[in-house]
């Protein structure tokens, strides 16, 4: 197909903006208004009398609410951090191994990881929840940590992986007759080179981290360690916290990963594609 | 053999002396440092120890004065009831640590009770003295332990908006449930509210709560003594409520989009409002701490306890206290057992109430579980409408004579999610009762 | 865990290598391009690189499924101790048991229309995107947002949309004089409640779908086309004839992602629609038969029917689906 330029194309592309941005649109809206512009008749597709008001709740107000939200924001950066930098670290060591390196159960061992991917949440959630209650790791940063841990590293070798069996071997090669050793090579000249997928790779696992919900709801008791994620669905059920400021705490739990998606876009598309896009 | 034997013998006199000696030892230090019920505060200084109930925390002076007199801090955590019951059970299961001190709620005593989730409170409170002056504490007490303590003396009752009622020329308040529902529609005809009744139908457990009481108006209970279903004849007063609820919805007179709403909404979003004239089952103390709040009402000084219409007049009311109590695997017990009995002791709960000053008001829906309390704050004039309430909650029985089963978790899911599903005409009440039965059955057989 | 499957086939590269199999560039790898007898002395250093993944992924993944597998067949119920051997009674119990059937029903609905309209989203939009306009890299990034952001708080977000009071849709409908504007949408009629509850995660799931497309699309020359159109074809012929076959290995990677998440979903109708059994997934099922009525014995059962059948369905698709291409 030669680069017709179709008068609908630009239609169906708005409509694709559009589509993507509408819900956050709309919470925005009814962050900036007040409970009772947010119910007035007819509705107000645009906030007419603008009001940082919710804002101003959540990040400086003494209620319950407002403080839980802060504490559950620290909690889930605190973990999402966590479990990115571990991940990546042993995941860059283990794909690198699975890369360069022939060994007996090598194979065995790398279709395995790859294959607890398609393990459903269900298949782990409970046995886990159980196995760090054993341990005394309810409702900590470790166990929490550990757990998506778990369920991060596959898809973090598999995107590594693929990244280091894509950088020409000459390096390595050149390297070793210069009198590196393995560890040398990789620390010094492998590494550097693998940068990008390193960022793609933690920029995708951080976003996961983010997003869990199910996991964090099972393991994280109270709010020491309860992510916002979790703290959020548990508020819409509660009193009745207005909808503005349940918007608006919306709005701030989708702030962290809003943001790095649009700024990080090119190395997370690039991380997820791993290396088939032109 | 022999020797090896010996060796053995010789093993286990050993770890039985260990043990012995562990054991002493374990019985000095804890003899030496348990607190009586008026020792000395200076055991506890440094402690801190979480409390997490469904509500809100009291006021900051309060607690202050409580780790003034004991050294023992507070870390509220207020959590939704539903989400509580989870975390209970999830810590219990995992044996880890979530609370020192948290929610025993009447419906779960059979369930806590028998699993031992909770620490027996007899050893640390004086029972006798506490239960002639707080009657409830029988609902909470299973085969002689104490696993909670009621801190409130929660019952549903009927609220009414008087000035709704008045303005659609209603005179006399109804006191049987035909007279109650015909007035509500009369309200509803005269156009003075579009939908007068509160019913939350959210499938939570709010809505279990109020078709026991709707049963209790209707001269029924839900569950006999072992269990078995009470329901399930289309003239048992059980199925009637479930139809009069399902009726009320469809026929208009609550609001299509209470599918989605829950008790508290119902409470602040409806009848808070002005938007409703009546709840069937409301709770007790609510006047004195949301309708007649100013900055969370709109209806001050116009709701109204009415005594629940009945079959042929006022029929009772159910009580649903909260309670109190140590999970089994709270690191600071003995700090905790000091909380509860501060926290339900006269004095508190007289400050709680507000006869001691607004500043010391706890604002959860409070009607203390101490009659004495009561008594001063209904004298005081400090209950609003504290004549219905005090004579209603002499009258007020427990859902469950017996306690609940252990099994209440299980079976109020079954009651909230198939009354929902009938109300959103996704199942006949027919269907829902037969479900709800087929769940209790099963649940009553396998013990 | 709801992370979203991997992505399209490497091409052969080093790891081939040793392997019998020839790769044309390598020069330098950590065996020799024909096949020799293991080494004499074991080389450590590759194990102690995966013993941590292989640690985590054992202990923390393999382990606990050993665990759901094995205890489906015991009763485990905190309220009917002790643990012992069933057989397959939690499985018959699971099968008697009406809510969770109705689970079942909801979770095969959101699977059918969540797979299908995501992937021809997916399609449509990789195709919009399939040739380098200015602004496609902007496109781009705001396309993945949906994908980026916690599935809990699209929820949220969706149900300002829904809100029968202050919400988008029945702004509109008042603006537009189609009806009274205050309808409930959620949770009163059964249909309409699943269908706006999955259209929240096709909204979540359609970014990946669509990078797995795009991906699969860019590696189809531009000389086919042209090729095409030299020999008649108009543009819909171009794109069932070369787009569609030649898109398959992408597609099929797509629905594989969508099925996994739409069989598991659990966020979007807990935060949209309570515990309600009107839009009630399988994976809340068990998560309240496990954490509410204390049966875990019931849960593991339910969780390992759900790993068979996500399991059998995507070899399914792939088998249909997918179709290996050579360019």
């Amino acid at each position: 197909m030669s680069a017709r330029r179709h008068p609908l194309r630009s239609v169906a592309l708005g409509l694709v903006i559009l589509w993507s941005i509408v819900p956050i649109y709309w919470a925005a809206k009814s962050a900036l208004q007040t409970e009772s512009a947010a119910r007035s008749r007819p509705v107000e597709y645009f906030p007419l009398h603008p009001t940082l008001d919710n804002f101003r709740i959540l990040l400086s107000g003494q209620g319950d609410v407002a403080v839980g939200i802060r504490h559950s924001l620290l909690n889930i950066v605190i973990e999402c951090t966590a479990a990115t930098a571990v991940t990546v670290t042993l995941a860059a060591l283990a794909a690198y191994a699975f890369a360069r390196f022939t060994f007996r159960g090598r194979n065995v061992l790398f279709y395995t990881v790859l294959a607890t991917m398609a393990f459903p949440p269900n298949t782990t959630l409970i046995p886990l929840y159980r196995i760090m209650s054993d341990f005394g790791l309810v409702n900590t940063y470790t166990g929490i940590v550990l757990v998506y841990v778990s369920g991060f590293l596959p898809l973090a070798v598999w995107v590594l992986h693929n990244y280091f069996a894509s950088i020409p071997t000459s390096i390595e090669e050149a390297g070793r007759i210069d009198g590196a050793s393995r560890m040398q090579v990789f620390w010094h000249l492998v590494l550097p080179l693998a940068v990008p997928g390193i960022i793609s790779t933690a920029l995708i696992t951080f976003l996961f981290g983010w997003a869990q919900f199910l996991f964090p709801l099972v393991l994280s008791t109270d709010l020491s360690t309860q992510p916002l994620t979790v703290l959020i669905a548990a508020l819409q059920g509660r009193h009745v916290v207005p909808s503005t400021l349940m918007s608006a705490a919306g709005l701030l739990a989708i702030a962290v990963p809003a943001v790095i998606a649009l700024a990080f876009n090119r190395y997370i598309v690039s991380g997820l594609l791993a290396g088939s896009t032109k | 053999m022999k020797r090896r034997q010996a060796r053995v013998t010789r093993q286990r006199a050993a770890l039985a002396g260990l043990t012995a000696v562990a054991l002493l030892a374990a019985g000095c230090s804890a003899g030496g440092g348990s607190a009586t019920a008026s020792g000395a505060s200076t055991d506890f200084s440094g402690v801190t120890i979480t409390v997490a109930l469904p509500a809100d925390s009291p006021p900051a002076a309060d607690l202050a004065a409580f780790t003034q007199q004991t050294g023992i801090k507070v870390n509220w955590a207020t959590s939704d009831w539903d989400s509580l019951q989870t975390k209970i059970s999830a810590a219990a299961t995992a044996n880890t640590y979530f609370a020192d001190v948290t929610n025993v709620d009447w419906s779960r005593v059979g369930q806590l009770g028998k699993l031992g989730w909770f620490q027996p409170l007899e050893k640390y409170l004086d029972a006798n003295s506490l239960k002639a002056d707080m009657p409830q504490l029988g609902s909470f007490t299973l085969n002689g332990h104490i696993v909670g303590v009621p801190y409130d003396s929660s019952y549903m009752v009927t609220t009414v908006n008087t000035d709704l009622f008045a303005k659609a020329g209603i005179t006399t308040m109804p006191t049987t449930l035909d007279e109650y529902t015909n007035d509500l529609k009369q309200i509803k005809a005269k156009g003075v509210v579009e939908y007068p009744l509160n019913i939350p139908f959210a499938a939570a457990e709010g809505l279990s709560t109020y078709w026991y009481e709707t049963t209790g108006a209707l001269g029924g209970t839900v569950l006999d003594a072992s269990g078995k279903p009470q329901f399930t004849d289309p003239s048992s007063p059980g199925y009637k409520a479930a139809q009069w609820m399902v009726d009320a919805i469809k026929g208009g007179l609550v609001p299509p989009g209470n599918i989605n709403v829950n008790d508290s909404q119902g409470e602040q979003t409806l009848m808070a409002q002005g938007m409703a004239a009546s709840t069937l089952s409301d709770y007790s103390g609510l006047i004195n701490s949301l309708y007649n709040v100013k900055d969370s009402s709109k209806v001050t000084d116009k709701i109204q306890y009415l005594p629940t219409p009945g079959v042929t007049g006022p029929a009772g009311n159910l009580s649903n206290p909260d309670g109190m109590g140590i999970p089994k695997q709270a690191k600071n017990p003995a700090a905790a057992a000091k909380f509860i009995e501060w926290f339900n002791s006269a004095s508190t709960q007289e400050d709680f109430s507000g006869l001691n000053g607004q500043d010391k008001v706890w604002g959860s829906s409070f009607i203390p579980s101490r009659i004495s309390v009561v008594e001063k704050l209904a004298q005081a004039g400090g209950l609003a409408d504290g004549t219905h309430l005090a004579a209603m909650l002499k009258t007020a029985s427990p859902v469950f004579p017996q306690g609940a089963p252990t099994w209440y978790p299980t079976f109020s899911n079954a009651v909230y999610t198939n009354l929902h599903a009938a109300a959103t005409g996704s199942m006949s009440v027919a269907d829902a009762i037969s479900a709800i039965a087929e769940v209790a059955n099963q649940q009553a057989r396998n013990g | 865990m709801s992370a979203p499957r991997g992505s399209a086939r490497p091409t052969p590269r080093a790891h081939d290598v040793g392997r019998g199999v020839v790769v044309e560039g390598d020069r330098f790898d950590g065996a020799t391009s024909t096949p020799r007898p293991p080494r004499r002395r074991l080389d450590a250093l590759p194990y102690v690189l995966v013993a941590p993944v292989a640690i985590f992924i054992v202990g923390l993944a393999l382990v606990p499924a050993a665990f759901t597998i094995i205890e489906s067949f015991f009763k485990v119920d905190a309220l009917d101790p002790p643990t012992r051997f069933t057989g397959i009674g939690n499985f018959v119990e699971i099968f008697q048991n009406h809510t969770v059937m109705n689970s079942v029903a909801n979770t095969a609905f959101y699977v059918v229309v969540g797979v299908g309209v995501s992937t021809v989203l997916a399609i449509a939009m990789a195709v919009l995107l399939q040739h380098p306009f200015r602004g496609r890299g902007l496109v781009i990034a705001i396309l993945i947002l949906p994908w980026a952001l916690p599935g809990v708080v699209e929820g949220i977000l969706w149900s300002g949309i829904f809100d029968p009071n202050s919400g988008l849709i029945n702004g509109l409908v008042a603006t537009f004089h189609l009806g009274a504007g205050n309808a409930v949408l959620l949770g009163q009629n059964q249909l309409l409640t699943l269908a706006l509850i999955e259209v929240v995660q096709v909204w979540q799931i359609t970014p990946l779908s669509t990078l797995l497309i795009f991906a699969a699309l860019q590696l189809i020359p531009d000389e086919i086309y042209e090729a095409a159109v030299v020999d008649g074809a108009n543009q819909w012929r171009s794109f069932t004839s070369i787009t569609l076959p030649l898109a398959r290995p992408g597609i099929a990677v797509a629905m594989v992602q969508a099925l996994i998440a739409t069989l598991n979903i659990f966020d979007q109708p807990y935060v949209l629609n309570g515990a309600a059994s009107t839009g009630a997934s399988v994976t809340m099922e068990t998560y309240f038969i496990s954490f509410q009525n204390l049966n875990f014995g019931q849960g593991y059962a339910l969780s390992l029917l759900v790993a068979l059948v996500t399991v059998t369905l995507s070899l399914v698709v792939v088998r249909f689906v997918y179709r290996k291409v050579e360019l």
